[in-house]
């Protein structure tokens, strides 16, 4: 197993040597396979930082353990109309223009306390640009969506039984004391 | 070489030739297989085998990689199979696509087709409730297409037939408007369903029923259904898919195998049928001839007894193209009326709203059926300024809900929790259509599919009886939904178009004289009595139940029929 790892990274390496001569080439991560959409790195980088603040590590895991930032592109790029990815990658691009000029610095630059504070009000704010609020607003939608629809949410949080056995519908008396299974 | 041409005849000639392996050729097959008939039947799709081609079937909603959602690709692609409500990521390969066989829309009409073996019966609702003789009285009494040729009692005995076979969950609710079958145990209305049958008894003075909608899912274990193979129904709710337990009836789980075990079944894929082969001396048909969906090479193959199960339009196509000297309109269309009288159910309006009360109870665990409102209006008596009635869906389930607003700490918070809501409760009509000689299909003169078959013409639309049922259905819905004290009631005109209720009929109708019908009462064209055709085109008229049920009864009674007339 050992030896089979080594040779796994040792490819990487010569892999990585060959194709990026810079020697920050062990950061970069792999760019997320899309259909149609075009996208940078920093933007990749970007959406991941959102998802940290919109769906943080808490009790439960956090939205960008589970890849829901992939979600959300993926979501993006094989569901959504043209129309609706123009609006979307518009309003992404719109982005640190605006967190610069309302906070001073990219949202990357941002601590923890501002970047919560600023996606915040942005989410507050009617009066931002139009394809900037909707791409905040289906970023948003779309990482809960993910979320919920993650293994992690669906086997631990709120159970989702794929066989729930004959019978399994009734009306059941609730018991207030009892945690609320949306999956139930 | 004659030699070959008689060895191919020999080898291309069954005792029987079913056109369709769905939910009415698949009855066909097993009824004639069992009966020792060597028996071809012709599937113009691929071949989906029970569970081991239900690729989706066991995925966890976290392996669907867009999470049920379609892709737009493929909904651009197939903008008529993609406005079906179970046209989903997980059983979207089990719709035919739009470009496999284009259609000419006169009016705008979404057929909605199922080219696999099973045909459509892997994708239905799963609604069995029985016709009465309000419905086959209906439009001798009503003045409207013609008098059906049979009555309840003639179809009564095989649809205790067919569901003791396939499986009903049913209620006995002892209705004369909707008659009981053979039922298994019911999975039960909920709280809030029962509240609403119990104030609906009681204000309409037993005039107005809300039951159990009678489905066909095994709900108890029997000898018959050990036999298929088929298990207990898991209220996985996620019938679409394929069901590996073989819970809810399907051609898939149930009639085909059955039809394959006795040894009398040879089943061929990807078998286009072009047209029926009338012999004009022995004043009868011979065969049928097949194009093969792959090669597009013909063949021919015989039978002394044809039965066309190809889907309600498609039935009316093949007949349409059968043209020979002695029928050049179509097979059996000395009338003219192939393909006239065609009708829908009219799904078009719903209506929601929300209750208040049962908040110390919901419901856990997922159900294959919901309620089930049996048709009321102009059941006795003509009482309204529109023709016939409509049933209607009703559900209710308690609303569960997150607080969505925040971010970060707060909506992690908020997503380890919910609080319910009020109930809400839902309605949706199945209205019967009118079958009028001008709702039409036809073979256009021009324009021809992949095979070289003329495309079909289609001519159907909803009318002002129509739209007056519409009305009242809202009017008569929101009376009772305030009768039970329901909030927020809200009507949508979901502004469907025909062909989404997928319970499109007729064309090949059922009468006592052959002037005015095509087919006599055991489903055999007048003018060619070894042809029979039992699935949706041979609907008089459409009444307001789902019909399928009413497909697999006629069938099983019309293929006793032609082995009692084959003796004799």
């Amino acid at each position: 197993m050992k030896r089979r790892s080594v040779l796994k990274n040792l490819g990487l390496l010569t892999g990585g040597l060959m194709l990026m001569p810079s020697c920050s080439f062990l950061e970069k991560r792999t760019p997320i396979a899309l259909n149609n959409l075009q996208i940078k790195i920093e933007e990749e980088e970007l959406m991941e930082q959102l998802i940290a603040v919109i769906l943080p590590e808490d009790n439960l895991k956090g939205g960008v353990s589970l890849g829901v930032q992939n979600f959300v592109w993926v979501m993006l790029d094989d569901c959504a109309e043209k129309k609706k990815q123009d609006t979307f990658l518009n309003g992404l691009r719109l982005f640190n223009t605006t967190v610069k000029q309302s906070y001073g610095d990219d949202f990357e630059g941002l601590s923890s306390e501002e970047k919560y504070t600023a996606l915040t009000n942005m989410l507050n704010n009617e009066s931002l640009n139009t394809d900037l609020i909707a791409f905040l607003h289906t970023t948003k939608h779309t990482a809960i969506w993910g979320y919920k629809n993650s293994e992690y949410y669906l086997s631990e949080v709120m159970p989702y039984n794929l066989i729930p056995g004959a019978f399994s519908y009734k009306t059941k008396t609730i018991d207030p004391n009892e945690k609320i299974n949306i999956n139930a | 070489m004659p030699n070959f041409n008689i060895d191919s005849t020999k080898k291309n000639s069954f005792d029987a030739i079913v056109i369709g392996s769905g939910m009415s050729g698949g009855w066909a097959a097993k009824e004639f297989t069992e009966k020792g008939l060597k028996t071809l039947v012709l599937e113009r799709g691929r071949e989906v085998s029970h569970v081991e081609n239900y690729p989706t079937t066991n995925l966890m909603p976290w392996e669907l990689k867009h999470a049920n959602v379609v892709p737009e690709k493929i909904k651009k692609e197939n903008p008529i199979a993609a406005r079906c409500y179970n046209f989903k990521e997980d059983s979207q390969h089990f719709f035919t696509k739009d470009k496999e066989q284009p259609y000419i829309q006169e009016k705008r009409f979404d057929w909605i087709r199922g080219y696999q073996t099973g045909g459509k019966s892997l994708l239905w609702a799963r609604q069995t409730q029985r016709l009465s003789d309000f419905d086959f009285e209906g439009p001798a009494r009503d003045g409207f297409a013609v008098d059906w040729p049979i009555r309840y009692k003639d179809l009564a005995p095989w649809y205790s037939y067919v569901e003791k076979f396939v499986g009903i969950s049913g209620e006995y609710d002892g209705l004369d408007v909707l008659p009981d079958g053979e039922f298994l145990k019911s999975m039960g209305l909920n709280a809030t369903e029962e509240y609403f049958k119990k104030v609906i008894a009681e204000k309409y003075k037993n005039q107005r029923h809300v039951i159990y909608g009678r489905c066909a899912h095994i709900t108890e274990t029997k000898d018959i259904f050990i036999q298929q193979g088929r298990g207990m129904c898991q209220t996985r709710d996620l019938c679409r898919r394929g069901c590996p337990f073989g819970g809810y009836f399907s051609s898939n789980s149930s009639t085909l195998p059955w039809a394959a075990k006795t040894g009398n079944l040879t089943m061929k894929h990807d078998a286009v049928v072009h047209s029926i082969i009338y012999d004009d001396k022995k004043e009868k048909a011979t065969g049928v001839r097949v194009i093969d969906g792959n090669t597009k090479e013909t063949t021919e193959y015989f039978a002394p007894v044809i039965f066309v199960n190809a889907s309600a339009f498609n039935t009316n196509m093949i007949l349409l193209n059968s043209k020979s000297n002695r029928f050049p309109n179509g097979l059996g269309n000395d009338n003219g009326l192939l393909g006239k009288y065609i009708a829908f159910h009219n799904y078009r309006m719903n209506i929601s709203a929300e209750f208040d009360g049962n908040l110390d109870k919901t419901t856990v665990g997922r159900r294959p059926t919901s309620g089930y409102i049996p048709r009321f209006r102009n059941v006795y008596k003509q009482e309204t300024d529109f023709l016939r009635g409509y049933a209607a869906g009703f559900y209710a389930n308690r609303i569960v809900e997150q607080e969505t607003d925040a971010i970060g700490p707060d909506l992690m918070e908020n997503l380890n929790t919910a609080e319910y809501g009020n109930w809400r409760v839902g309605s949706h009509m199945m209205g019967e259509t009118i079958p009028k000689e001008e709702s039409t299909l036809s073979l256009d003169t021009e324009k021809v599919d992949q095979y070289g078959i003329p495309q079909l013409r289609i001519n159907l639309d909803y009318d002002e009886n129509d739209e007056k049922m519409n009305l009242d259905y809202v009017e008569q819905l929101t009376e009772m939904f305030e009768v039970a004290g329901f909030k927020n009631i809200k009507a949508n005109d979901s502004k469907k178009a025909p062909g989404l209720d997928i319970h499109e009929m007729g064309g090949v109708r059922m009468g006592h004289d052959p002037k005015t019908s095509l087919l006599n009462k055991w489903n055999q064209l007048h003018a060619c009595k070894n042809v029979y055709v039992t699935d949706g085109a041979c609907m008089t008229s459409t009444a307001t139940q789902n019909p399928s049920l009413t497909y697999m009864a006629l069938t099983a009674r019309a293929c006793d029929h032609a082995v009692k007339e084959s003796k004799k």
